[in-house]
């Protein structure tokens, strides 16, 4: 009975430091690519900060408009985020591919997965970034045109334009990841629908006087500046 | 520019030379191109009859019977050739400020013709003109022939607040970095001799493949590139109303773009120009309008106010901090005491300008935030010069235009070093 016990318990141990014997490679070959690739990841950060400060692309991004990315940046610099990304990004695919050397079918799955939605995430930061850029275009725009309009809530106009298209740009960004499905897609419907009606509502029933108000002002405004303008000839 | 046709080729055989090239640009002007033909053969009949001169017509595709109308007036009078000038489709969306839609392809077509038959000088007047007469086409074409004259502007007589963007930002601008003082350098009736227009025709595009005009209605090319200019007293200028007339903001748009596009160009040329000298004048000297006119300056003002309140995000990305800082307090003061200072505005114009050269933003956005500044500016001057006479108002934009001068120093130092000075 013991020599028994003995047996199946020496079995046990024996599959065991098989397992682990099998595992340990696959374990050291996943280190020896962490490693690498955070070598590799220092080494490029090194290389993308010192380039991109070669071609001043602090004082560039500033000169087409884009201040903001210089604020989100660690000390206000979009060169050390720039390369940040990249490191990060290198050892993240080191990490995947170093996951995938363990040789468990279960990671494997996990990492084939990840490289396939690899992709989606791609699109989606795209359709995110050119949203972002078309939310500040159209945003200034309005601004602009509202002011040289003389329209008193111009900053309110221009912000809700900008928000509207983020959250279009957002909606769009989530149903590429596949996030929410359906319930994005309503979601925003509702919430643009609703956004609409509450204007048409407000404009018919509790503003009206208000809007009558605000549209005869602007025609007395418009009198003016034609009157101004019979004067004068700017040119 | 377009190949001629069998028939323009055939006319101008049988025309021969001329010494004088009346250009008329139209689109649509059948209203009104009866008066411009009427004066062209006043002014071939009595003042230029000495000279071989053709009308040339160029026309983009006029619906209404321009051409026709033009036909019909000229008969056997004056030898008359008439082309059609190459219509863009983008040209026709955009509001022109002056003149036909593509009236720089245009002029090309004239110029070409001109050339052909051997001209000596190209007149080129606005087709829409409802008060022009024989003498103007002469007091544009005589400096050419008589004085040797590669380009004569136009000075038309105005109100004093009339041709505020002239007298406020175009003029004294080009006068501080070119060096030559033009009262209205952006005139739209101008006259070009064979020379320029030969400097004109031998621009060439980037691939070099066909001739490219620049605009002939920019007198930046013409002071850079040594020709001689002048300038021409004209009656006041009454143009026919237009269906769609660019806005203020548009118009700032449009005439600021020109004015400061040729910078980058011309930066070695203007960066060594030191002062400013007269521009030959031509013509009976026309003193400004000065009769009593009511206007609502508080308007003006209360513009200025919402583009600080509103547009501080955008100026702070092209004026530095003394200037923002001017301008908050300019918005506290009330409507009495409120005065733009010649060497702020002066800056200001400047720092735009650099805003436009390093592209701080979008060069359409950056052009059209600077309206609200440009109406503070106007309410300033308005209120100044509300008595004034044709003295002193001369007398203070000269004193404005010598401010640009002084300050040019400025604008040297923000363009050769921007980030030392960067807000």
């Amino acid at each position: 009975m013991s020599s028994q016990v003995n047996g199946v318990l020496n079995q046990a141990a024996a599959r065991i430091v098989k397992s682990v014997a099998d595992f340990v490679p696959g374990l050291l070959a996943f280190v020896v690519i962490l490693l690498f690739g955070v070598l590799l990841a220092a080494i490029a950060r090194r290389m993308i900060r010192s380039s991109l400060r070669g071609i001043e692309f602090d004082r560039r991004v500033k000169q087409w408009g884009l201040s903001e990315l210089a604020e989100w940046s660690p000390s206000h610099s979009p060169s050390l985020l720039m390369a940040g990304l990249a490191y990060w990004l290198i050892i993240l695919t080191g990490a995947l591919v170093g996951l995938s050397a363990l040789d468990a079918s279960v990671t494997s799955v996990l990492v084939l997965r990840l490289f396939n939605y690899l992709p989606n995430v791609l699109a989606a930061i795209l359709i995110l970034a050119v949203g972002f850029f078309l939310a500040r275009f159209f945003a200034r725009s309005v601004l602009i045109s509202a002011v040289n309009m003389q329209v008193q809530s111009a900053r309110l106009l221009s912000l809700g334009v900008k928000w509207l298209v983020m959250l279009l740009a957002g909606a769009m960004a989530l149903e590429h990841l596949g996030i929410g499905g359906d319930i994005v897609r309503l979601s925003f419907a509702i919430l643009f629908g609703g956004i609409v009606l509450a204007l048409a509502l407000a404009v018919g029933l509790g503003s009206k006087d208000m809007v009558s108000r605000s549209l005869e002002r602007q025609a007395g405004r418009s009198a003016d500046e034609e009157e101004i303008a019979g004067r004068f000839h700017h040119l | 520019m377009e190949a001629l046709s069998e028939e323009t080729r055939e006319q101008l055989g049988r025309i021969g030379t001329a010494n004088v090239v009346l250009g008329i640009p139209t689109f649509n002007n059948r209203e009104t191109i009866g008066r411009i033909a009427e004066a062209s053969l006043a002014a071939l009949g009595n003042h230029l009859a000495s000279q071989s001169a053709v009308i040339v017509n160029a026309d983009g595709a006029s619906k209404d019977g321009t051409p026709e109308r033009l036909r019909e007036v000229i008969g056997d009078k004056v030898p008359l050739l008439q082309v059609r000038y190459p219509m863009y489709p983008v040209r026709r969306l955009s509001a022109p400020l002056a003149g036909v839609p593509g009236r720089q392809e245009a002029a090309g077509s004239i110029f070409q013709l001109a050339r052909q038959l051997g001209a000596g000088v190209c007149a080129v007047c606005d087709a829409d003109l409802e008060n022009v007469t024989g003498e103007w086409i002469d007091r544009l074409v005589s400096p050419v022939l008589d004085d040797g004259i590669d380009l004569v502007v136009p000075c038309y007589l105005r109100h004093k607040f009339d041709g505020m963007l002239n007298s406020g930002i175009v003029s004294p601008f080009l006068r501080a970095l070119y060096g030559r003082r033009l009262r209205q350098p952006v005139g739209a009736d101008l006259a070009f001799s064979a020379k320029l227009m030969d400097f004109y025709a031998g621009q060439e595009n980037s691939n070099g493949d066909a001739p490219s005009l620049i605009d002939p209605w920019n007198t930046v090319p013409v002071i850079a590139n040594g020709f001689r200019i002048g300038q021409t007293f004209l009656g006041p200028r009454a143009v026919h109303p237009r269906e769609v007339a660019p806005d203020l903001s548009d118009t700032l748009r449009q005439v600021l773009a020109t004015v400061f596009d040729p910078l980058e160009r011309t930066a070695a040329f203007w960066q060594k120009v030191r002062g400013s000298e007269e521009v030959a004048w031509f013509g009976p000297p026309l003193e400004v309008n000065c009769d009593p006119a009511e206007i609502n300056v508080k308007r003006m003002i209360d513009s200025f106010r919402l583009g600080c309140q509103d547009l501080a995000g955008i100026w702070n990305l092209v004026l530095p901090p003394a200037t923002l800082l001017e301008l908050r307090r300019m918005l506290r003061l009330p409507d009495t005491e409120f005065c733009f200072h010649d060497d702020t505005w002066a800056r200001t114009v400047y720092d735009f300008a650099l805003g436009y050269h390093l592209r701080a933003i979008g060069r359409d956005h950056l052009l059209q935030a600077m309206t609200p500044l440009y109406w503070g500016w106007v309410a300033s001057i308005v209120k100044e010069l509300q008595e004034a006479d044709s003295e002193q108002v001369e007398e203070r934009l000269e004193r404005l235009s010598r401010q640009f001068e002084t300050q040019k120093r400025y604008l040297i130092s923000r363009w050769r070093w921007p980030d030392r000075f960067s807000p």
